[in-house]
């Protein structure tokens, strides 16, 4: 079964992958930080069992886990993955977890709230992804009252989930655009529309692979649906300005363009030693490349999934064992080396 | 500019420093600043410094009127015994029914954190009281659950008369800060409750 991020969608190459995420409490218990031990793995227990039958929901299937039960490594890996976030990856109480084989599904319980629903996807899928938690919501919710409020609507941990509980975020690729001199205004003016800009593997210039991620930044007072629209404009807006320094940089220097799309290719797939960084920047600028259609690989290959793959978790799960900081390096380069297929 | 320290990453904190009146400025990345010594100011560029405390510091806003708001800090969720300086300093809630009893006192920030105060948009489709608990364990369950203390109680059970507490706290603050409207709110809605109460 290959995994969501696996997948290639050729359609709109800015866009990375779409998330939906949604946080629940259930009525019976207090936040998963006033619980004991006891309270909290009763809780999950009781979850895991409700919600056995998931798979007969959307046909996926699951698999129902402790954290604890997990290694460090294939901890780290999930949240390399996008899985869970750091904190709940750190999280030393009990914690469950359901997730599909794909991994695009996962339900993560006694997390930082009792329930936290996620739906990640290739390509731009807000609208669906969102139609999808929903029925989820509705399948959990048959079986567990959540904690809701009329005033406040559905009750978090943190008041700034508060609400809808929603976090809807798209992934850009952005690598003409956030070289710009403005982009940090930019960033600032989409503030004030509620949404917020940030880089995936860094703040500013040390994002290195140019990918941002765009997600609202307020939970209440908004519809699922005025969520969902701005997330979209936002991440449209983005695009589109991208396309279009981008169109202009290709039509004023075509020639280091080219040669920087190739020049990348060639590191990528003859390289010995790479580390994380150059790695992330060759990956962009192929990309780029792919996306401008100044170069063809012979088969579909997203460089997404090799950026997911060469971080340090990801690639000593593939060696089994624990490398040091140059073996890293040589086996980021022959992951990459091998899974890069030919230029057509 | 690069920092001046590793000459590496991004200067992003300039630090001034005025010795027998000679000022010098310095440049340094947030990493080599955290390895420096400031002083008293060290703290600011430890990555201990939490981001959460920004936002309690902003949930804590208008907290020079100390004295006013003692009464107010004193307040504790009867559920989950978490109290409102307990919230204050982790930004965080203990249990759903904290909500109710935070409520006034909370409002205004969570206006100011959201951008409203009112959540409009998906509601519960099912929404009872228990929820079933899997097939064939319902008893020890509930049993299990009765003896650890964590069955919620019906929401907002312990809430008018703490309500009460909270809104007198809050009106006598009106008073003194002169705001008649809200104090008036306040009056009418200890009212309101008072007469729940005795109806029940």
């Amino acid at each position: 079964m290959l995994k969501w991020f696996e997948q290639v969608e050729p359609e709109r190459p800015a866009v990375i992958s779409s998330r939906v995420r949604l946080v629940r409490n259930w009525n019976e218990y207090a936040f998963p930080s006033r619980l004991a031990q006891k309270e909290s793995m009763e809780m999950i227990r009781r979850l895991e069992l409700g919600l056995s039958d998931l798979g007969s929901l959307d046909g996926k299937t699951y698999e129902y886990a402790y954290l604890d039960e997990l290694s460090e490594l294939e901890r780290k890996a999930l949240r390399e993955r996008r899985v869970f976030n750091s904190t709940i990856a750190s999280k030393k109480t009990p914690t469950g977890i359901i997730i599909s084989e794909e991994e695009d599904t996962s339900i993560v319980l006694n997390g930082t709230d009792h329930i936290r629903i996620q739906l990640l996807a290739v390509g731009f899928h807000l609208e669906e992804l969102w139609r999808r938690a929903d029925q989820l919501d509705d399948f959990i919710n048959a079986r567990f009252a959540y904690a809701y409020d009329e005033k406040y609507g559905y009750l978090t941990s943190f008041p700034t989930n508060v609400g809808t509980g929603m976090r809807a975020s798209v992934v850009l690729h952005l690598p003409s655009l956030s070289m710009g001199k403005k982009f940090t205004g930019l960033v600032s003016e989409m503030a004030r529309f509620g949404a917020q800009v940030r880089g995936l593997y860094g703040e500013g210039s040390e994002n290195y692979g140019a990918l941002y991620e765009v997600s609202n930044q307020k939970t209440l007072g908004l519809s699922e649906k005025e969520i969902l629209d701005l997330v979209n404009r936002v991440a449209l807006q983005l695009i589109t300005q991208e396309s279009q320094v981008r169109q202009m940089a290709l039509e004023k220097h075509g020639l280091e363009c080219a040669d920087e799309a190739y020049k990348s290719y060639g590191v990528l797939k003859y390289a010995r030693r790479l580390s994380a960084k150059d790695a992330m920047v060759f990956l962009s600028q192929l990309m780029s490349g792919i996306a401008d259609g100044i170069l063809e690989l012979k088969e579909p290959c997203s460089m997404y999934r090799l950026m997911l793959g060469l971080q340090p978790a990801n690639l000593q799960k593939l060696s089994d064992r624990p490398l040091g900081k140059e073996e890293l390096d040589a086996a980021r380069a022959s992951y990459i080396r091998s899974e890069l297929p030919e230029l057509r | 500019m690069l920092c001046e320290r590793c000459k590496i990453r991004e200067a992003n904190i300039q630090y001034t420093e005025v010795i027998n009146g000679v000022k010098k400025d310095h440049h340094f990345c947030a990493q080599c600043a955290k390895e420096l010594d400031f002083g008293p100011y060290s703290a600011i560029f430890d990555s201990e410094f939490p981001l959460g405390k920004l936002l309690s510091g902003l949930l804590g806003i208008g907290e020079e009127q100390q004295e006013e708001k003692d009464k107010a800090h004193q307040v504790v969720c009867p559920t989950c015994r978490t109290s409102y300086d307990e919230f204050i300093k982790n930004s965080r809630f203990g249990c759903p029914d904290c909500y109710s009893v935070f409520d006034l006192l909370i409002s205004d920030n969570i206006k100011q954190l959201q951008g409203s105060e009112c959540h409009k948009g998906k509601q519960p489709k099912f929404h009872r009281e228990h929820s079933e608990a899997a097939e064939g364990n319902t008893e020890d369950i509930s049993d299990a659950s009765k003896v650890s203390g964590s069955v919620m109680p019906k929401m907002h059970a312990d809430g008018p008369a703490e309500q009460i507490r909270i809104l007198e706290a809050k009106l006598q603050e009106a008073l003194k800060r002169e705001e008649y409207e809200t104090a008036a709110q306040c009056r009418d809605r200890i009212r309101e409750l008072k007469e729940g109460i005795e109806r029940c």
